[in-house]
């Protein structure tokens, strides 16, 4: 090829290959002017929702007060430690150096991963730093840029231990809280929440104390990094609440059991407000807040103490001789036993058309019982005769006007309903037909029967003004705002006023001489209504002795005590159980009596 | 120095030099507009840039003929270079392309896309008056040994690259069309060979240009955050310093590969405009230059350096607008990084030594 034909050649094949290659790079320049011209609105979008997030900030938890303003959970301010959410993975060498260096524990780091600190640049590793910890770690700063102290809110009980099952706890959102939450379509208030009340008042009332989350647009990087914020809308805390509980009352209940198991509950029986609500032993709620260890839940589940059991409203004991007044209640409004009717007790009642003997509490008996004395001295021989002849069907529905065997509706979660048995019920729980003795045993208040210290509380509470008709309740006021309660209609039957005065009388004499509880009585400005109960958790044979020493402690008796006063204008209703603590008047009765000194010393009587 | 000024006006073409320069600054200014530590890339991007004039002033006062004379001994040091990597090279992201010198890593990939060419037209030029198939059928032989070794490493992006500018040569150098079209069926029909032999990223990467939002987060998440940042600039952009893409980490590799990204969602399409119309001119007063030269060596290899030159800048704009798949490639004078920019301005240096001396090597 000589020189001229190449310099032809060359000539048209690079104007060839320059056509080419204008035509290569129009190929991009379309691309990019579909993507910046015509998709521009669908790629700013998509850049937008790369960088900008809407986080929200979740609400001030509600605190919850007593009637007189007695903070019983709040909100503290706590300075955490915290560690950059993109060293996370450097855990466990920080958490070694921590200790070596400056004997610092992390107690968070369980679960860490679920709780949504999401577009926060630090997560909290401790809560619990005592001030002096916190100046060491300020001071050694420089060994641990990952680390940093930040202040946030976390929980707080001020009360520790005491009110526990009122109070209640709170704990992280779990599944089964999403679940819920999702099925009541409340999820969007619970945006950027990590925590949801698990018990208690706080369960019961979070609608109120949880509020509402606020949300702030903000500015992230890839790593999620947050740049800047855009713009915020602040949270509307939760709602600070008053409870119907008087603290002082609770705390003075509290000490008075000492280390005895058991539950009080005292009602204000002009407007069903509760004042007490004590269940024993109890745990510290604080515990929870952070994820309770796998050791702490299984003390606290014990199966002898069964402290996580709320026993006001979900322990279920047999009343005892508390269900007397009731059952007197009514054979009078069934027009038996009216006085003057009286028996002659000699220590036992034998069935009539039978062998069988039911035995009375005391070893020879009352000598002449009416039905005022009956209920004084808490005789079982006159009870057993009034049972088998009231009948189950009209004593059961004197008792459910009392709301036995159901649910008082309380403002609290995890109420029992009890029990009233009946000839159904047994044909159907035990396929078995009623006795004629079960009747009379149920008369005095053991059998099949089961109340809750609440239920027993509630039904002292209308004998002591049987005109009440509102639901027993702990709700008081919302931000200061007092809540009137709903009355509630129902169809009752009426009680005659003499026979009520007969009962109150009758209830009255418990703490005068010769009744059950006649030592309480005498040191006492005001006159209560009372009545003990001992209810059996062992079946004596007969002629066997009943010996508190031999019997191991739970099997002894439960031992209750109800009372209101004064007797003649009732300020204050309370009922105790003290579980396998022995005779009701001696046991439960100085409990109650404690309470009863503190509330009524300041009231006009 | 005037007069050293005025030598070196004389010397150089200064519409290209002109073109080139805007470029250069232009990939200036997107780099100190990004908010991430930019203090250090733009005084290292400086010194890249400076360390790159003063091989191509040396070039421009190199007399071609020298060029001419060394280009199989410099392609043999290339090729050599490149087996070197394949020992002692530094393995990144599971490639060896790298050679540290010190401080500085030697990427021979890019040199080759000077040396190649530099060969293939010395072979041209050698025996231009016996060109005949079996020429071209040896052109084909040497273009195929760098283009394997750099295959190896493994740089898909690059040896097409050099395979195209050796290619490119041939065509130039007149192979008949009825070889070229048989040749393309050739490569058509021994492609699904070629995709057998493929690496599984590199396979991953092609199915991700055709899709890139099957997987959003995994392979495609690149493609997707680079069209989010074209695509987001609109018809005038961000403004500069103010791509969130790039300043918030979405954009990977911002400095560096997926720079025009980074223009683009600054500047938007008018400013993309601009700089396709600079590329244009670019390689529109390269083309120019070949054509006046007189030497079959210094058309062929001009045009061949400048096409070099067009397709890194096609195959980055494409791959960043999500044409192709995401091959490792800068683009030329605006990506952050010494190799790119000193082979680019030492491309441009031999254009203008072989324009200086057009007769110099003349037949």
């Amino acid at each position: 090829m000589d020189n001229y034909r190449f310099k032809y050649f060359f000539k048209k094949r690079i104007q060839i290959l320059f056509g080419f290659l204008i035509i290569l790079l129009f190929i991009p320049l379309l691309k990019i002017f579909y993507l910046q011209i015509i998709q521009f609105d669908r790629f700013i979008a998509l850049s937008k929702n790369n960088s900008i997030k809407i986080v929200p900030i979740p609400p001030k938890r509600g605190v919850i007060l007593d009637r007189n303003n007695v903070i019983l959970a709040d909100n503290k301010l706590v300075h955490s430690l915290e560690i950059d959410r993109t060293f996370f993975s450097d855990l466990s060498e920080i958490r070694a150096r921590l200790k070596k260096k400056l004997n610092i524990d992390i107690d968070i780091d369980i679960n860490i991963k679920k709780i949504s600190y999401l577009y926060e640049n630090t997560v909290p590793i401790s809560f619990s730093l005592t001030d002096k910890q916190i100046a060491n770690f300020v001071a050694h700063q420089y060994l641990f840029p990952k680390l940093s102290i930040k202040q946030r809110f976390i929980r707080d009980y001020p009360q520790g231990k005491s009110s526990a099952h009122l109070i209640g706890f709170i704990n992280r959102i779990n599944d089964k809280d999403i679940s819920f939450l999702e099925k009541e379509n409340l999820t969007n208030r619970y945006l950027g929440s990590t925590h949801i009340g698990k018990s208690g008042i706080e369960k019961f009332y979070e609608n109120l104390i949880h509020g509402s989350p606020g949300f702030k647009e903000i500015e992230v990087d890839a790593k999620q990094n947050v740049i800047r914020t855009l713009q915020e809308k602040k949270p509307i805390p939760g709602r600070a609440i008053n409870l119907t509980i008087d603290y002082r009352l609770q705390k003075i209940a509290e000490k008075a059991f000492k280390e005895k198991k058991g539950a009080l509950v005292a009602i204000d029986p002009n407007n069903s407000e509760v004042l007490a609500y004590v269940s024993q032993p109890t745990f510290n709620p604080a515990l929870f807040t952070n994820g309770i260890s796998h050791e702490a839940w299984a003390n606290l589940n014990d199966k002898n103490s069964r402290t996580m059991l709320d026993r006001a409203v979900a322990g279920l004991y047999p009343p005892g001789s508390t269900l007397k007044p009731f059952v007197a209640l009514a054979a009078l409004t069934n027009d038996i036993r009216k006085p003057p009717f009286s028996i002659f007790d000699i220590g036992y009642f034998k069935m009539p058309r039978s062998s069988k003997v039911f035995r009375d509490w005391k070893r020879g008996g009352h000598g002449t019982v009416d039905i005022i004395k009956a209920i004084a001295v808490s005789c079982d021989t006159f009870f057993y005769g009034l049972g088998l002849e009231l009948g189950i069907p009209n004593l059961n529905k004197v008792l459910d006007d009392f709301n036995f065997g159901k649910k008082t509706e309380i403002d609290i979660d995890g109420e029992k309903s009890g029990l009233i048995a009946d000839k159904a019920w047994k044909k159907k729980k035990f396929n078995e037909s009623w006795y004629a003795g079960e009747t009379a045993i149920t008369a005095i208040g053991q059998g099949f029967t089961l109340v809750t210290p609440l239920q027993l509380a509630n039904a002292t509470s209308k004998l002591a003004n049987p005109s009440l008709s509102i639901k027993p309740h702990l709700l008081l006021s919302i931000d200061g705002i007092k809540q009137d309660k709903e009355e509630v209609k129902e169809k009752k039957q009426s009680y005659s006023d003499k026979n009520l005065k007969l009962i109150k009388v009758g209830m009255v004499n418990v703490t005068k001489e010769g009744g059950t509880a006649a030592f309480l009585g005498k040191k006492s400005n005001y006159q209560m209504a009372s009545k003990t109960g001992t209810a059996q958790l062992f079946g004596l044979k007969i002629d066997e002795e009943y010996s508190e020493d031999t019997l191991p402690d739970n099997l002894k008796d439960h031992a209750l005590f109800i009372t209101y006063a004064p007797a003649n204008d009732p300020k204050i209703v309370i009922a105790v159980i003290v579980e396998n603590g022995g005779h009701g008047g001696s046991v439960a009765g100085p409990i109650a009596k404690e309470v009863l000194d503190a509330y009524l010393k300041n009231k006009k009587l | 120095m005037i007069k050293v000024l005025q030598k070196y006006k004389k010397r150089v073409d200064i519409h290209l030099l002109a073109v080139t320069f805007f470029i250069i600054l232009l990939g200036l200014i997107t780099l100190s507009g990004s908010n991430l530590d930019t203090s250090n890339i733009i005084v290292n991007q400086v010194v890249n840039i400076f360390v790159g004039l003063v091989i191509f002033t040396i070039l421009v006062f190199t007399n071609p003929r020298i060029l001419f004379s060394y280009a199989p001994i410099l392609f043999l040091i290339t090729i050599f270079l490149l087996i070197l990597v394949h020992f002692f090279g530094i393995e990144s992201n599971g490639a060896k392309r790298w050679l540290a010198f010190g401080a500085f890593n030697l990427q021979p990939s890019e040199l080759m896309k000077i040396t190649l060419p530099l060969m293939i037209a010395w072979l041209y030029q050698h025996y231009q008056n016996k060109i005949t198939l079996w020429l071209h059928f040896a052109a084909i032989i040497l273009i195929s040994i760098p283009v394997y070794l750099v295959l190896l490493q493994p740089d898909l992006g690059t040896s097409i690259m050099i395979a195209l500018s050796g290619f490119l040569i041939i065509f130039l150098a007149g192979i008949s069309w009825r070889l070229i079209l048989s040749s393309m069926i050739f490569v058509i029909l021994s492609s699904p060979f070629i995709w057998i032999n493929l690496h599984v990223y590199q396979k991953n990467r092609i199915i991700n240009m055709l899709d890139p939002f099957v997987d959003p987060l995994g392979t495609g998440y690149h493609t997707i955050q680079s069209m989010i940042a074209i695509g987001s600039g609109g018809g005038f952009g961000k403004g500069w310093g103010k791509g969130s893409q790039t300043n918030l980490n979405f954009l990977p590799e911002a400095n560096t590969d997926f720079i025009f990204a980074v223009y683009s969602e600054e500047f938007g399409f008018f400013g993309v405009v601009i700089i396709f119309t600079l590329f244009l001119l670019l390689i529109f007063r390269i083309f120019i230059l070949a054509s006046n030269m007189q030497s079959t060596f210094s058309k062929l290899l001009t045009v061949s350096l400048g096409v070099s030159i067009f397709s890194s800048i096609f195959v980055n704009i494409a791959m960043i607008s999500g044409l192709l798949p995401i091959v490792g490639l800068p683009l030329p004078f605006m990506s952050y990084g010494g190799t790119s920019m000193v082979v680019s301005l030492a491309s441009i240096g031999i254009i203008m030594s072989l324009n200086n001396h057009k007769t110099l090597i003349a037949n």
